[in-house]
């Protein structure tokens, strides 16, 4: 995507300060080593890339029907719980199994049918049926891993983001913005007390027996530098994740569909596209984002909670906002910079470490006030 | 004259029932509930103003009312609460200084400080004041904003407040997470809170019909044909921003009171949702309509309590799936209704599909441990207010009174404005061509 001169400007002006800052104060600090450093780097990669890939889901909606999804942080929180009880609950008996893929593939199905342009029945089949054999093999036979979890999780929260869009948010469509905005206000309460009391209200553990979780060390000079696999593979996922993003917003129709609805819904109705569609399909791309970031974030962590989606959702939508809403690198950028400021401020002026959360909040107004187009985002200033 | 005295009627009336319900043996639960709808409503009225007069969506409600809240405990906070004991995390200064008695000496007005009603009337209004500051703070910079930016703004700004008393060197004020405790409960009683709310009610009712009222709805119409029309925008939503602020403070001071404590979680995000709610119910935009709505929240919410007993899992299936078919045959009398073709659709049917079967489901499996276990839901009644929301904004966006106020005319019809049979013959033979010769000519039908 082509960035004008001028936003390239204020990145760069925003980079340069921000390590400026950082520099200044590491020399200050004389027991800040080059290990922890990098220590600190890696902490804030994850994280980084754990926010832009939320962002992502309220930016891409943002873009095509100007809405602030409150509830995607919710989303995200399904998606970690999924991943849980795949792992726990799964081999499941065999009855039970296959009930359980009737009703999700055949949801997916439903929700997704006239997404990919499934209309004829043979076609609907060629899909149907590895998607079904393949959710009842994984459920059925042997206890998940959390890759597969992870897969399962993202179609079942794909499924669960469609039907949020089908069923708040489609009946308002046209509807003045405020309400659709109130809308899903009501929508995120209802997703975190409905989980509340459908997974209980407790802290779980969310801790799956891979390498990943194995703590590792290396050494830079005399001190050590601990991680563990999640803090490298979270963000090779993220990447990969945005690589298949762009390559499906950039190169393929539906894709085209898609910026098309975003940049005039009305005439992109009027070539042919089916916006309804688009809509939902980026209520699916959204949530699958969502659910993987919801997994990891948990396996970062090592554990899940109704409200877990609350603060991080609301920080990624932040991190949309920093970065431009409705610019798909913005909303990376943002993440990025939103990981990156929340563990160096903490990490280097620990006296302000009770702020932690108070600065995504900061930085989002004073954003919002001075450059309420984000860091790299179009102009969105309404016309007369 | 006749809607004075009906207005003076039900005064009267009411505050006869109030003391009658004071007065009466085993009546605590129902005069707390009233006591909460008044406080609500004053949060609700001043939200209103806002989120309906103004039609800017303010989301950082909580915030300002938190603030009143922390302001009032912290002055009436009695001596012997004050101890370093009570107040682990309070500053000494904040211990010595934030007490409204010293305030008082210090002003020579010291025989207020006798009177813990008086005391309670001045530490309200200085609630209300900082939290209209406070207002203006967030509303000078953030009022240029418009449509959801302007609401992700004010949700900043709350959260910030809210966040806030947490971090140590401001939990020197606020003592932190532990909070406040020991608040004299005065001004939470039903005398109180009702004076307060008839205050506010009026004030409110004044501030709508007046040329304030006029240019904050104008601005909701069109900003730009406000401009137009000479109606300063900065300076009339700014206005509205701290006035509401200031009844949200009192609100919040009442809400200490009644609560006798108050910490970080007294005011969060729900808060500005229950009122969200109540006033969409009610109406935005009108007044009536935000007391209503918040009445009928507030009755969910305080006896809504059986929803989450403990009961057998059948009965709470039974009640979905009751509930799924129930709402089939609504939508069917909707779109019926509204002439919308065709009447069933097969998401419809499969919607139906479903109830009917987790009800035959039910009953084939009605003797399992699994049906027969004991259930309990918790936080059903926070589901059910999003549920409202939701079905407000798709089916109702109006709520319940739309923008117009409840009046007497409402009740009872306009008196003055019926017709008598001879008046209505009188204007037949205006308007009728052949009666009249003049008709249709100019100024006819006037009179």
């Amino acid at each position: 995507m082509r960035v004008p001169i001028t936003t390239r400007g204020t990145l760069f002006v925003v980079l340069a300060v921000f390590f400026l800052l950082v520099g200044w104060r590491i020399q200050a600090l004389p027991d800040y080593t080059l290990a922890r450093v990098v220590q600190d780097f890696l902490n804030a990669l994850t994280l980084g890339s754990l926010y832009a890939l939320i962002a992502l889901g309220y930016t891409m909606v943002y873009g095509i029907i100007r809405l602030i999804n409150f509830a995607h942080g919710e989303i995200f929180m399904l998606g970690a719980y999924f991943a849980f009880f795949a792992m726990v609950l799964t081999p499941l008996p065999l009855a039970l199994a296959l009930l359980t893929t009737l009703l999700l593939g055949g949801t997916a199905l439903l929700v997704t049918r006239s997404l990919f342009n499934l209309e004829s029945p043979k076609k609907t089949a060629g899909l149907a049926f590895p998607l079904l054999v393949g959710i009842f093999v994984l459920l059925g036979f042997r206890q998940l891993g959390w890759i597969e979890a992870l897969f399962l999780s993202m179609i079942a929260t794909a499924v669960s983001g469609v039907l949020l869009e089908l069923v708040a948010y489609r009946p308002l469509r046209g509807a003045p913005r405020e309400s659709m905005l109130i809308t899903a206000i009501a929508a995120s309460f209802f997703l975190q007390n409905m989980g509340q009391l459908v997974f209980g209200p407790y802290v779980k553990g969310f801790n799956p027996e891979t390498v990943l979780n194995r703590p590792l060390s290396f050494r830079i000079g005399p001190e050590e530098v601990y991680f563990t696999g999640v803090l490298l593979v979270v963000p090779l996922i993220t990447g990969l994740l945005l690589l298949l993003l762009n390559f499906f917003v950039t190169r393929t129709r539906l894709g085209k569909a898609m910026r098309a609805t975003a940049q005039d819904a009305e005439v992109a109705q009027m070539m042919g596209v089916n916006v309804h569609q688009v809509i939902a399909l980026t209520f699916f791309i959204g949530s699958t984002l969502a659910a993987a970031a919801g997994v990891m974030y948990a396996i970062r962590f090592g554990q899940i909670h109704p409200l877990m989606g609350l603060l991080p959702g609301i920080k990624a939508f932040a991190a949309a906002v920093i970065g431009g809403i409705g610019s798909l690198p913005g909303a990376v950028l943002g993440g990025l910079l939103l990981g990156f400021i929340e563990i160096y401020v903490v990490s280097l002026f620990p006296t302000l470490s009770a702020y932690k959360d108070v600065f995504a909040f900061v930085l989002l107004i004073l954003i919002l006030l001075f450059r309420p187009s984000g860091l790299i985002g179009e102009d969105l200033t309404e016309k007369v | 004259m006749r809607d004075r005295i009906l207005t003076l009627a039900t005064l009267i009336l009411a505050t006869l029932a109030i003391y009658g319900l004071t007065q009466m043996e085993g009546s605590g639960s129902l005069v707390s509930a009233l006591t909460l709808v008044f406080i609500w409503s004053i949060a609700a009225i001043s939200l209103n103003l806002i989120n309906g007069q103004l039609g800017i969506l303010s989301l950082g409600h909580h915030g300002f009312m938190m603030i009143g809240g922390y302001l009032t405990a912290l002055l009436m906070l009695p001596e012997k609460e004050r101890s370093p004991f009570r107040t682990r995390l309070l500053s000494d200064w904040a211990r010595e200084n934030l007490d409204l008695n010293r305030w008082l000496e210090a002003l020579g007005l010291g025989f207020l400080a006798q009177s813990t009603d008086a005391k309670f009337v001045i530490a309200l209004i200085l609630a209300g004041l900082a939290a209209a500051l406070v207002g203006l703070i967030v509303g000078i910079p953030s009022l240029r904003l418009k449509g959801d930016y302007l609401a992700i703004v004010t949700f900043g700004f709350g959260e910030i407040i809210r966040l806030l008393p947490n971090a140590p060197e401001v939990a020197r004020f606020t003592n932190g997470p532990l909070g406040i405790k020991g608040v004299p409960g005065d001004a939470g009683t039903l005398w109180w809170t009702f004076a307060v709310f008839l205050i506010t009610l009026w004030f409110f009712s004044r501030l709508k019909f007046s040329s304030y009222g006029r240019a904050f709805e104008g601005i909701r119409e069109d900003e730009i044909a406000a401009e137009a029309m000479g109606v300063n925008l900065a300076y009339h939503k700014v206005l509205a921003f701290s006035i509401s602020a200031f009844f949200a403070g009192v609100a919040g001071g009442l809400y200490a009171s009644y609560l006798q404590s108050v910490d970080t979680q007294t005011f969060n995000f729900f808060v500005t949702f229950f009122l969200l709610v109540a006033i969409s119910l009610g109406g935005l935009g009108s007044i009536t309509g935000a007391v209503l709505g918040t009445a009928i929240v507030l009755l969910v919410r305080i006896y809504g309590g059986f929803l989450e007993e403990p009961r057998p899992a059948y009965v709470a299936l039974f009640a979905i799936s009751g509930l799924m078919i129930l709402a089939f045959a609504f939508s069917v009398y909707i779109r019926r209704a509204r002439h919308l073709r065709p009447v069933i659709e097969p998401k419809h049917l499969i919607f139906l599909g479903t109830g009917v079967g987790l009800m035959l489901l039910t009953l084939a499996f009605f003797s399992t441990p699994f049906v027969q276990q004991e259930v309990q839901f918790f936080g059903m009644r926070k589901i059910l207010l999003a549920v409202l929301l939701i079905l407000i904004m798709i089916y109702r966006r109006e709520g319940i009174m739309g923008r117009s106020e409840f009046s007497w005319k409402l009740l009872f019809g306009p008196r003055e404005d019926i017709p008598t049979e001879e008046q209505r013959k009188q204007d037949a033979w205006l308007t009728n061509p052949e009666l009249n010769p003049d008709a249709g000519k100019g100024n006819n039908g006037a009179s």
